[in-house]
């Protein structure tokens, strides 16, 4: 490659680094007090339906090996 | 040549201001710590779940499985060449799928549940149907230059991959074309997940770099930083407002995406082995990693803190997956088994 073509390669990466942090610098950010509340919130709202939390009665759980009765 | 030069140094002073704006962005947002935030939420307790089902077939390392939608089939890919469809229920095998090439090292269930899809070292995404008499391949997509480390569906004519060739791709699968590509990682994508509203995706790569991505225009809208390994596995909080993220230099993060940063690290000095996997309970609140170190340990997502393992494998985990039922969790492991906690 002539330096030619590598310094407009350098020169097309370097517009496109400055075009995508452009991109990032623009968004609007909320204070991790407002996330951080918001998630504990999500935690707190679905924990009565988290199984892995929660426990699986034995009754319903579907991965637990059904072993035969017998009637004595 | 001057005048290019005076452009590049334009345009790197440019780079380091919008760097610099960036942080002080982010600096300016972060009131608080997560942890601390959470210091008055109760707390888990110890997590103890039982070891329910070993399921034995694979002849060789498991490297993936993917839940099927209805909580109950599961796909497990494995270097003995074949994906395997278990009814996790009873624990039988429900299809075997021969590879055309054994070295394997993602796999997706679609939503449906008609189709799945695999791929690895062949640089090769292959998509099959389920469904016929005998598993038939639909399509082969091919277009990545590097291997195939994770591809999820989006339906049952659109799939995105992630590649080590540092790119992500959006297929259409009525063509078999690419729809968009999606650039900007400099390492090796490594694993990818699609949001809860499927506007949005994230991957992990080599670069110890986390984005975040438009499905439909390709653009990178966010760059998350931190690790300082390989990200080898990414998820979703089920909010859609966070992700979680675990890597090779053993910890595990959590990012929230609207404070755009690092809110929790889940870091133990006592587990010194690389993150390969992980998942989320239904609730968001408990997270499963698997590790280096044979275990799948499990942390308490909002006070970072470890609060159980799931010891039982002989060999590194290296895929684990909650079902959207959320009634047990999944580890697969280079030992050749999967097995079934709750």
């Amino acid at each position: 490659m002539s330096s030619k073509m590598q310094s407009s390669s350098s020169i097309a990466q370097a517009r496109r680094t400055v075009r995508q942090l452009r991109i990032e610098a623009s968004i609007e950010r909320i204070k991790i007090s407002k996330a951080s509340s918001d998630l504990m919130r999500y935690c707190g709202e679905h924990a009565k339906n988290d199984p892995l939390l929660m426990g699986v009665p034995a009754s319903e759980n579907p991965f637990k090996d059904k072993k035969p009765c017998t009637v004595l | 040549m001057a005048s290019e030069k005076a452009e590049i140094d334009a345009l790197k002073k440019e780079c380091d201001g919008l760097r610099t704006q960036i942080e002080a962005a982010r600096k300016a947002v972060n009131d608080g710590s997560m942890t601390g935030a959470s210091g008055g939420v109760a707390s888990v307790g110890r997590v103890q779940l039982k070891l329910r089902k070993t399921l034995k077939g694979h002849l060789a390392k498991i490297y993936a499985m993917h839940w099927a939608t209805d909580s109950k089939q599961m796909v497990s890919a494995s270097q003995d060449g074949k994906l395997l469809v278990w009814d996790t229920h009873t624990g039988n095998k429900l299809v075997a799928v021969p590879l055309k090439s054994a070295w394997v090292m993602s796999v997706a269930f679609a939503p449906s549940g008609n189709l799945v899809a695999s791929g690895g070292l062949d640089n090769i995404c292959t998509v099959y149907n389920i469904k016929a008499a005998s598993p038939k391949t639909l399509r082969e997509l091919d277009a990545h230059t590097g291997y195939l480390s994770c591809c999820r569906f989006l339906s049952d004519s659109e799939i995105l991959t992630a590649s080590g060739d540092t790119t992500c791709c959006l297929w259409d699968l009525e063509t078999g074309k690419q729809k968009v590509v999606f650039t900007n990682h400099i390492g090796d994508c490594m694993s990818l997940a699609l949001s809860p509203d499927m506007n949005t995706f994230i991957s992990g790569a080599c670069d110890s770099l986390a984005k975040l991505w438009d499905v439909r225009d390709g653009t990178c809208k966010q760059t998350f930083s931190g690790h300082t390994s390989d990200i080898n596995a990414i998820a979703f909080f089920h909010s859609g407002n966070a992700i979680i993220t675990g890597s090779d230099d053993c910890a595990c993060k959590m990012y929230d995406l609207r404070s755009d940063q690092e809110v929790i690290n889940y870091q133990d000095t006592s587990l010194n082995a690389g993150v390969t996997s992980l998942a989320l309970s239904s609730s968001g609140r408990l997270i499963f990693a698997g590790y280096d170190d044979f275990n799948c340990h499990i942390w308490d997502s909002l006070k970072g803190e470890k609060v159980g393992v799931l010891s039982g494998h002989d060999n590194r985990v290296s895929c684990t997956g909650v079902p959207e039922d959320g009634l047990g969790v999944c580890t697969g492991s280079w030992d050749s088994f999967l097995k079934l906690w709750n």
